[in-house]
């Protein structure tokens, strides 16, 4: 990498030397930047873009304090502290969380439509606003997808406990098995047995696990909606969504059917009797599109 | 499973030294690209990695822009006529188009047109001006474009170009940014023969001399004295573009319509639509893994891998259609990604089989013989007139192909063939249409015509190979003989002559320090930082599926010592070869 700022500087002031003009030349600029105006459209779209990606980042906060609390929850029988959450209440609040960032980003999909309709869609802003709903909308399904990922984990986790602990009283079960007997809820097959303290400790603890399972599960068949709209979402873009290439290229073949549609008008135009008798500007008003 | 090789060593270059280093919190830019520049940004970085670094939008140079003059500009551009001027217009009027400008050029920038830019109104307003060094596109881990496909015709045209000598200097600076960023000094050799060859390589090491001028870290380390650049044309083994290949990749990019990377195909998901369009590139952790193995394989592995996956998840599949996602997806929607990942590759397997067994094997098996000069048994073969007759009489073989099967027995001939056979072998297969195809690869320098213009032109020696293969894979490119013996030191000096003599290798150095840098590789990110030798490969006029393939297989067997990289300007296809070649004796396109 070569920093060559300090040659262009010096370019600059050699350049400089020849010319008295350019005092004139940096008012000009900053009276042209404050003519006009910003696009408060722009401003918006930009906050609105990172709102959005906080909460997200949010979310992922969240799914954190649920690993946390998934964790104590497999290692301590005891209830967690007053001012820590369960993971039932953090999965409440994702599912919450999420389903609101996905209505923000319905509005950001629909603010991005109406600026396509009145100002086309070669707008710089209403451009920025697809990028940032598609990234965004990304954003939102890798989160989507850690949340599962993570409750998957805890679920896995609870398995092999019930595992060992079945093992501790001489109860060897095989996966499948094991699989079969807590969806159908029969682990209590051995307490019968359940005698002296190492075997009713397991006993508990089994117990324990499988409730946190059954819970687990209707958390995630609670947000299997939301799972499936963030789907839908990704889906409809596209696959190529993330590839730079496929985004600048699709603007190009925009503003070149334009360009097209521009020299007919101006063609158009010209040949008009009525302007060719009265000689309008009508090209330079073209040209300012 | 983020992409490592070139990949990740360009796209860290690029994030972190272009985008991340002008990022300021709470400040989008936007960001300027131009052809190239564009085509090296999307090999390596995603639309969200950006994002993510404050850039909200990429714009196309060359077309006309709104003002967006709240934001500044990031400029990552080739120093070229062209893209100067049009930035330099971005600032000419009284409206700037952008706040200020920071501008990334991928080499280095002539005085003229940076003496330019100092002058014009623009310069008040850049904060940053710096030369990137990265003017290739890091096509694949061990693969690397320079994106021109009309190099075949600049090079190898009947006309002469006057433009070549400049296009040679192109190249070679080129082929030198990749050397900086991988920070090689490689020896230089080449194929002796045609002239160009000579001439790039003289050329290149002109160019790395200049780059390790500014940048002496360049080829530091004991081992990298070992890195070998190569250059070689096309004309050296015509066979691999023309032979078709087996594996997942060479076969999808030969069979089906694959345009810039993405293939598209129809099918059911959750939402209304049908198309699905995938990028085939290393993101996608199953196409690295699939791309280099044999079609048979692939077809069982990606079933197999899906039956454990819906197993581990507790998703009950019958059997009756594993590639209609919709049931899948509708009860597991978070798998989206998977299931996704899986119906894309079952679709691209069962599509080049479809293509495949309309009439390709029999097709395959003639290739393969001819290729080998022997059939699977090990039988050299004794009339290879007998087997390609009936393809050339059978009408429902395509042109290409036809013409695909009349080179590989020209060259299974080795001496080339009489002007009234290949006229015969012309009209059997009724493709007098597209016949420059076969004559002008003499342009490249193979022996088309016996006692023609490359009389005395033969294929090289090939190495014994003993791994066991499939009947209709047995081929392996020339090039991967050329690497074999390039990294046991085998290589012969009169073929392939050094441009310099290169320092004899010293095996006693074992302290990998150097007394002005100390410890410099201990600071230097992991994918950059490779202790062991490169053996990078430029071929002349296009690389082919198979030998890119070829590089992999040789790294691998090297147990990791060595990294094979290969490289042309731009990658072939056979149809897109056999393309190339035809218009070899015409006059170019003023238009493209």
């Amino acid at each position: 990498m070569r920093d060559r700022l300090r040659h262009l500087h010096q370019v600059q002031s050699d350049s400089e030397g020849l010319s008295s003009v350019e005092h004139d030349h940096l008012s000009v600029h900053e009276a042209a930047t404050a003519s006009s105006p910003p696009d408060p459209y722009l401003y918006g779209v930009l906050q609105e873009a990172q709102q959005i990606r906080l909460e997200i980042q949010q979310i992922q906060n969240e799914i954190s304090e649920l690993k946390d609390a998934n964790y104590q929850a497999l290692n301590k029988i005891s209830h967690p502290a007053e001012t820590e959450r369960d993971s039932n209440a953090i999965g409440v609040a994702i599912k919450h969380r999420g389903e609101a960032v996905l209505q923000r980003l319905h509005m950001m999909s629909a603010l991005r439509a109406e600026l396509e309709a009145r100002r086309g869609s070669s707008d710089p802003t209403e451009r920025i606003a697809q990028t940032q709903y598609q990234c965004l909308s990304n954003a939102l399904r890798e989160v989507m997808i850690s949340y599962n990922d993570t409750e998957m984990s805890h679920r896995e986790a609870c398995k092999q406990q019930i595992q060992r602990q079945m093992e501790v009283v001489g109860r060897e079960v095989g996966e499948e098995d094991l699989e079969e007997m807590m969806e159908s809820g029969e682990l209590n097959v051995f307490s019968t047995q359940v005698e002296g303290k190492t075997a009713r400790s397991a006993f508990l603890q089994t117990e324990s696990r499988q409730k946190e399972v059954l819970e687990l599960e209707k958390r995630i068949e609670g947000i299997q909606e939301l799972f499936l709209d963030v789907a839908v979402l990704t889906e409809e873009q596209g696959g190529a969504v993330e590839n730079i290439q496929k985004s600048v290229q699709n603007t190009e073949v925009i503003i070149q059917d334009a360009v097209v549609q521009l020299d007919r008008a101006t063609t158009f135009d010209k040949s008009n009797p009525f302007k060719k008798l009265f000689c309008c500007c009508s090209f330079d008003h073209c040209k300012i599109l | 499973m983020a992409p490592s090789g070139l990949k990740a060593v360009v796209g860290e270059k690029i994030l972190n030294g272009v985008i991340k280093s002008v990022k300021k919190d709470g400040e989008w830019k936007v960001l300027i690209v131009d052809h190239m520049s564009m085509r090296i940004l999307s090999s390596c970085c995603k639309m969200s990695d950006i994002l993510a670094e404050g850039v909200t939008i990429v714009e196309d140079i060359n077309k006309r822009r709104e003002p967006i003059s709240s934001l500044e500009a990031i400029y990552l551009i080739s120093p070229v006529e062209k893209s100067v001027h049009a930035l330099i217009n971005d600032f000419k009027d009284a409206a700037f188009t952008y706040k200020a400008a920071h501008i990334f050029f991928t080499d280095t920038c002539p005085d003229g047109l940076f003496t330019e830019i100092g002058r014009a109104r623009v310069a008040k307003v850049i904060k940053t001006l710096k030369e990137i060094n990265v003017a290739f596109l890091p096509y694949e881990a061990q693969v690397f474009s320079l994106d021109d496909p009309n190099s075949l015709y600049s090079f190898y045209s009947s006309k002469p170009n006057k433009d070549k000598d400049k296009m040679i200097e192109n190249l070679a600076e080129q082929i030198a940014t990749l050397c900086d960023t991988l920070k090689e000094y490689p020896a230089i050799r080449y194929r002796k023969g045609p002239e160009d060859n000579a001439r790039l390589a003289d050329e290149v090491y002109q160019r790395l001399t200049a780059h390790k001028a500014d940048n002496p870290s360049m080829g530091e380390g004991a081992d990298k004295a070992r890195s070998q650049l190569l250059i070689v044309d096309r004309g050296f083994d015509p066979i691999s573009p023309i032979l078709h290949e087996l594996t997942f990749q060479a076969m999808a990019y030969d069979l089906l319509d694959i345009k810039q990377d993405i293939y598209t195909y129809q099918t059911t998901g959750i939402g209304n639509s049908n198309d699905r369009e995938v990028l085939l590139d290393e993101d996608d952790e199953l196409w690295v893994q699939l791309r280099h193995m044999h079609i048979a394989d692939v077809t069982k592995k990606v079933t197999e891998l899906l039956r454990t996956f819906c197993e581990s998840k507790r998703m009950c599949t019958d059997n009756a259609n594993l590639k209609d996602l919709s049931q899948m997806l509708k009860k597991m929607p978070q798998y989206q990604k998977e299931l996704s990942m899986y119906s894309t590759h079952l679709h691209l397997a069962e599509a080049c089989m479809k293509t495949f067994k309309g009439s390709l094997d029999k097709l395959c098996e003639v290739e393969q013989d001819l290729a080998m000069g022997a059939n699977a048994e090990g039988e050299p073969l004794k009339d290879a007139m007998k087997s390609i007759v009936p393809v050339l009489l059978n009408n429902e073989i395509g042109a290409y192909e036809k013409i695909r099967i009349i080179l590989l027995y020209i060259f299974h001939k080795k001496r080339g063939i009489g002007e009234e056979n290949l006229a015969k072998l012309i009209q059997h297969a009724n493709i007098q249409a597209d016949s420059n195809i076969i004559t002008n690869l003499q342009n490249l320098g193979c022996n088309i015509i016996a006692g023609g213009r490359n009389a005395e032109q033969t294929l090289p020696e090939r190495r014994e190979r003993t791994e066991s293969t499939y009947q209709l894979s047995r081929w392996a490119p020339i090039i991967k003989d050329v690497m074999e013996n390039a990294i046991e030191d085998k290589l012969d000096r009169k073929q392939w002559p050094f441009i310099c003599d290169p320092a004899p290798i010293n095996t006693t150095q074992t302290a990998v320090s150097s007394a002005r840098f100390g410890h410099w590789h201990k600071n230097k990110s992991p994918t950059e930082y490779r202790s062991g030798p490169r053996l990078i490969i430029f071929v002349i006029g296009g690389v082919s599926q198979s030998e890119m393939r070829s590089a992999y297989e040789v790294t691998r067997a090297t147990d990791g010592k060595w990294e094979v990289l290969i490289g042309s300007s731009h990658i072939l296809t056979p149809t897109s070869f056999l393309n190339d070649l035809k218009s070899l004796d015409q006059v170019p396109n003023p238009d493209c």
